[in-house]
């Protein structure tokens, strides 16, 4: 399911991996702009969920005389540098220069150390994109697991670290697998640390953050003998189904949950009943087919008349997750309809 | 100025041919650069009595491209011939293309191209944009292939034709095919068919250059035929072949030949 936010810079979207991994140091094998902008934009987006450290980046600082004669000594010079610190686990990401002129960089992370040395082959003109980065480093990092004993617990896997409400979409789906009893095992990856990812494979059920993680899904399937569900939970309808689905993948009974969470979804209708009968339109430009769907079910929930003079409310890209996130949503409606 | 570029097959014979191609012109009197644009760095070995000069990539290996003067580039060889060596990064390695690039970022900078004549020295097997350099505008004007009999090295000035048509269509393009050079390994028929080739291609030959043991010997003692031998017969040869390059007029875009029609021509030869 890709959609127009996955494309872009595949190296952005390794990087939106690596610098969500605690003690993990990252290199960029290419020009120092590869770096310098994708440090603003990532320092930005930290800053704005409260992280303040910059993220570890460091650059080879690759120049026209590195790409004449070659950027792997350069390469294994900066290495030898990332590892001086001391970190838990080094990331490689190529860049387009590195990969054009052919610098074998698996090879040089392929040296036994103490310290594991990650290559993830990011040069973005090879084709994909943000998303393909994003999975390319995620398959990367998974290798660091072992398939372990499975106890009663999840993955998340493929959070868009850099999305609006990352937190927010975090902090409930956890809500709602602890109503069931179910605890997160690893988060992979968002404010991850290493031995985390080490125990990836002790979880008996894959949450996917969407249906585009579906390829990485399967590998980790495949590798791990973890099965996965393809999606967060979003909606009304859709939260309830998604406490089923986990209920039966984990063979656990969720009667009890899931009447609770459809008590809390009558109160949150209640709590908004100011917006019935209200006409609206849906203000988003664009929308996505996901979100205009799970827009129509509000409307209808709510009674509302969906009609192009109506009053604007959004249905945002990616949709807010489970109960709560409709709640939130719920919110901006009602301004929208001076309910 | 007049500005030329020798491409051809590697081993085919291009840095012999244009060393005495440079000498002979030194020899009227003209003002002679040579660039020596293939990281085997050896096209201007024999103009220079058989040493391996500083090449400009070298220099920027060990100190970038900022502090280089103009005297550590070019040095003096036979008869007052100017000689540059491009140089490249250790095979295997980098972009040698990017190399080709840079230097003549260098050495437009240095103002280092100015002569009566600029011959360049080109690698003709691997033509990506970086070799192409010297075609671009505002460098040679006129390409001439260098090449056998053999099939291979037809090939190899086959594909430079398609590299000289396709930069010929950009608009301010006056890069153009001036002629092919026959540098024979003596086979049978050989010049007949090397001018069908040129012919074919829209061009023609216009230098065979037959196999003479002079041309070994002249290398052993490091240095061109027109220096070592100034009065034998392939000497003479060369001397033809730079008064017709400085007389040529006849500049074409080649039509390059598909590769059964170039096979054909090779095999109606070979019996």
């Amino acid at each position: 399911m890709p959609t127009p936010r996955d494309d872009g810079c595949t190296l952005t979207g390794a990087l939106s991996v690596t610098t969500e991994i605690r003690d993990c140091a990252t290199i960029i094998h290419g020009p120092a702009g590869c770096a310098h902008h994708n440090f603003s934009l990532l320092h930005a987006l930290h800053a704005a969920r409260d992280r303040v450290a910059p993220p570890a980046l460091i650059s080879t600082d690759m120049s026209e005389k590195e790409v004449i004669f070659g950027g792997e000594p350069l390469l294994e010079e900066t290495l030898l540098q990332a590892l001086s610190h001391h970190p838990e686990i080094v990331c490689v990401l190529s860049t387009c220069v590195a990969a054009t002129i052919g610098d074998d960089v698996e090879a040089i992370c392929h040296v036994p150390r103490t310290t594991p040395v990650l290559h993830i082959p990011t040069g973005g003109f090879l084709g994909g994109g943000f998303l393909s980065g994003h999975m390319e480093a995620l398959r990367a990092l998974s290798r660091l697991a072992a398939n372990g004993e499975k106890a009663l617990s999840v993955n998340l896997i493929g959070e868009k670290t850099l999305e609006y409400e990352v937190s927010e979409h975090f902090r409930e789906v956890s809500r709602i697998l602890q109503s069931m009893g179910v605890p997160v095992n690893a988060r992979f990856v968002c404010a991850t640390s290493v031995p985390e990812i080490r125990r990836l494979g002790n979880a008996s059920l894959n949450i996917l953050r969407d249906p585009s993680m579906v390829p990485l899904g399967r590998s980790l399937e495949d590798d791990l003998g973890i099965p996965f569900i393809e999606s967060f939970p979003l909606g009304i309808e859709g939260t309830l189904r998604f406490m089923e689905e986990v209920g039966e993948a984990l063979s656990i009974e969720t009667s009890h949950a899931i009447a609770n969470e459809e008590a809390l979804q009558h109160e949150m209708v209640r709590t908004f009943s100011s917006l019935k009968g209200k006409r609206v339109r849906f203000s988003t430009q664009y929308p996505a087919d996901g979100s205009s769907r799970l827009g129509y079910e509000l409307a209808d929930l709510f009674d509302l008349e969906v009609h192009e003079e109506g009053n604007p409310v959004p249905v945002p890209d990616p949709f807010p997750v489970g109960t709560n996130g409709i709640r939130r949503l719920l919110h901006r409606w009602k301004r929208g309809c001076h309910a | 100025m007049k500005q030329i570029a020798l491409y051809g097959k590697g081993g085919i014979g291009k840095s012999t041919t244009s060393a005495n191609l440079s000498a002979a012109l030194s020899q009227q009197g003209l003002d002679v650069l040579q660039i020596g644009c293939d990281p085997k760095r050896d096209s201007t070995r024999m103009l220079m009595q058989g040493t391996l000069i500083p090449t400009v990539m070298d220099l920027v290996r060990e100190r970038g491209d900022r502090a280089l003067s103009l005297d550590e580039v070019v040095f003096r060889g036979f008869n007052g011939v100017r000689c540059v060596e491009a140089g490249g990064p250790e095979p295997g390695v980098g972009c040698a293309g990017r190399g080709i690039i840079a230097t003549f970022q260098i050495l437009e900078r240095l103002g280092a191209l100015s002569a009566d004549v600029v011959v360049y020295d080109v690698l003709g097997d691997v033509v990506c944009g970086g070799f192409a350099m010297p075609m671009r505008e505002g460098y040679a004007e006129e390409v001439y292939l260098v090449t056998s009999g053999e099939l291979m090295s037809l090939y190899a000035a086959n594909n430079i034709c398609k590299a000289i048509s396709r930069l010929s269509s950009r608009a301010r393009s006056r890069c153009r095919l001036g002629g092919v050079i026959c540098n024979a390994k003596n086979l049978p028929r050989e010049e007949e068919l090397v001018a069908e080739f040129s012919e074919k291609i829209g061009s023609s030959m216009i230098q065979f250059i037959p196999r003479d043991q002079v041309v070994q010997q002249s290398e052993l003692n490091r240095k061109t035929v027109i220096q070592f031998t100034p009065d034998s017969r392939q000497a003479g040869v060369y001397r033809e072949l730079a008064e017709k390059i400085m007389e040529n007029r006849r500049l074409d875009i080649p039509t390059p030949l598909e590769m059964e029609d170039l096979e054909d021509l090779a095999y109606a030869y070979s019996t």
